[in-house]
């Protein structure tokens, strides 16, 4: 579902995976990005606090399912970091951070995180196989693509998304 | 009948996977607006077993691998979940010895706590359904896997193939209605009311009959601990007129990511002032490289009031291939004369100590 997806991914100056993006947006404020990313924040993490928030950059932790291909049911779990940082008419923002935490399934035939594995995905190779590794870098490059995608759309409209959002204009079918 | 049901559960299940190849991920966050709601979910798993007895005879009387030199068979274990909003179910069903006779209920037969082979298991091992008031409190009613103990009926969650003391005399399923609060990240509670016998899909009278009325008398509790990450504890109680009461300890560390450190300590008081029991087992594990990790199971159990007590040690270790395990296995039991389980060597003749060896293969998917 996500082929080729961990191709997003680069490596940092630290060895760490990012996916990394610098976004210009001219005539825009730098203060004016701040608020639309403050609320893209507030409306994708309600009840997440931010680990920073200030300076025109924010810093907030994420987390995502990742699934096993053939038959689909939860596989584990990808904790990561999001970085936003604006200046005037441009923004960049990365996603890195990652730490795969594999799934069990309990005697309830449910799927929970095994306490006290951590796994950071640079050095994932020696806990799971290649082709696993391959999987979660792919599940990991689609959920940055998707995440950046709807974080792109609120640094450009800010507010307006919500308008977009409201119920279609009523049409009027008696008469015509 | 069965074949029907197997196929309409798979049919549904290819269905759903290939209407979920295009939706987005889920995210994980509950408090996201509007998150996809997570897919029907589709688990199971098989496995099959040789063992040999070193007596040439199948001594050692704990659930499962029960057959001597013989290929034989566990089960086929198929799970479906799904989760819209704050309403999910599980349904898991199970055939073969170990998801039949062997751990479940006889579906028609009031107390009977064996099965006709094949003819009236309701093949059930959880039916539930649950609802999240909030983030933090969950209601959930239905007929489940018992909350208390170390190991579990299915062998993908369980590390060695064969079963401990403890786990063979406690219970398997509590049916019943249960509430769970979660004080926070490292404590919750959980408290709930069950049907007064154990391993039964329904209540009985006092006298066993199905048709009189019954009661949801058993009372149940959990209370999970996480002290540090890594270690999970879990304080449980099952208590009832019926059934007895059951206090046990099950905890867990994962020490370091190659080492984890398991324990299970019970005490269980049957009703009418029986013999009931005593027990500890403590399970370390270590993982030697991605694919293969290395277990031990201590267990020392002993029969309250003179019925003699057990000590057993196993050596097991898990060989992954992908999403098969292969479970090679040693065991070796000491128990006293008075103990109820009548071992006998390769001559006929009693003795007060078993060993056997066991490959299992378990498939999870």
């Amino acid at each position: 579902m996500a082929n080729a997806q961990k191709s997003l991914l680069s490596m940092n100056e630290h060895n760490k995976y990012i996916y990394y993006q610098v976004v210009d947006l001219p005539g825009i404020s730098a203060d004016s990005l701040y608020k639309n990313a403050v609320y893209f924040i507030k409306q994708v993490y309600p009840k997440t606090k931010p680990m920073q928030m200030s300076n025109n950059s924010i810093i907030i932790k994420d987390k995502f399912l990742t699934y096993t291909y053939i038959v689909k049911h939860e596989d584990g779990e990808i904790a990561c970091t999001l970085s936003i940082e604006c200046k005037e008419a441009k923004y960049r923002y990365w996603l890195t951070d990652f730490v795969f935490t594999p799934y069990e399934k309990n005697r309830y035939g449910l799927f929970v995180p095994i306490n006290g594995i951590d796994i950071p995905l640079e050095t994932a190779i020696s806990k799971v196989t290649k082709k696993e590794l391959d999987g979660y870098l792919d599940q990991t490059g689609s959920f940055c693509k998707q995440l950046s995608e709807k974080l792109k759309k609120y640094m450009a409209e800010g507010r307006a998304i919500k308008k977009q959002d409201q119920p279609p204009a009523k049409v009027v079918t008696d008469k015509w | 009948m069965k074949k029907l049901l197997l196929l309409s559960l798979l049919a549904v299940a290819i269905v759903s996977a290939k209407a979920e190849t295009t939706a987005p991920i889920d995210t994980g966050k509950a408090a996201a607006p509007a998150p996809p709601d997570p897919p029907l979910v589709f688990s199971g798993s098989v496995d099959t077993y040789w063992k040999y007895d070193f007596a040439k005879r199948a001594n050692i009387p704990t659930s499962f691998a029960s057959d001597q030199n013989s290929v034989s068979i566990g089960m086929i274990d198929l799970g479906l979940k799904k989760k819209v909003g704050k309403a999910s179910f599980v349904g898991e069903i199970s055939f073969g010895p170990r998801g039949q006779e062997q751990s479940l209920p006889d579906g028609s037969n009031s107390l009977d706590p064996i099965v006709t082979p094949g003819v009236s298991s309701y093949h059930i091992q959880n039916l539930y359904v649950s609802y999240d008031v909030t983030d933090k409190f969950n209601l959930t009613a239905g007929y489940m896997s018992t909350f208390v103990g170390y190991e579990v009926i299915s062998p993908a969650a369980n590390f060695n193939y064969s079963t401990s003391y403890l786990f063979t005399n406690g219970p398997f399923q509590n049916a019943g209605f249960k509430a769970t609060y979660a004080f926070s990240d490292k404590v919750s509670l959980m408290a709930g009311i069950f049907n007064n016998y154990w391993n039964t899909y329904t209540s009985y009278s006092s006298t066993g009959e199905s048709l009189g009325s019954g009661d949801v008398s058993t009372f149940g509790a959990q209370l999970t601990v996480t002290p540090v990450k890594g270690w999970t504890a879990y304080l449980n109680v099952l208590t009832g007129s019926y059934s007895g009461t059951e206090f046990d300890l099950t905890t867990a560390y994962q020490i370091t990511d190659a080492f984890k450190l398991g324990l299970n300590a019970a005490t269980f008081s049957p009703p009418h002032n029986g013999a009931g029991f005593d027990g500890v087992a403590i399970y370390p594990q270590l993982a030697v490289s991605k694919v293969v990790t290395f277990g031990l199971r201590g267990e020392y159990f002993d029969v309250k009031k003179g019925g003699g007590n057990v000590t057993g040690i196993t050596a097991t270790a898990n060989i992954k291939a992908g999403p098969l395990t292969f479970i090679p296995e040693v065991r070796f039991d000491n128990k006293t004369t008075a103990f109820y389980a009548p071992f006998k060597d390769s001559n006929g003749v009693s003795t007060n100590s078993a060993s056997q060896f066991l490959l299992a293969a378990v498939y999870a998917f």
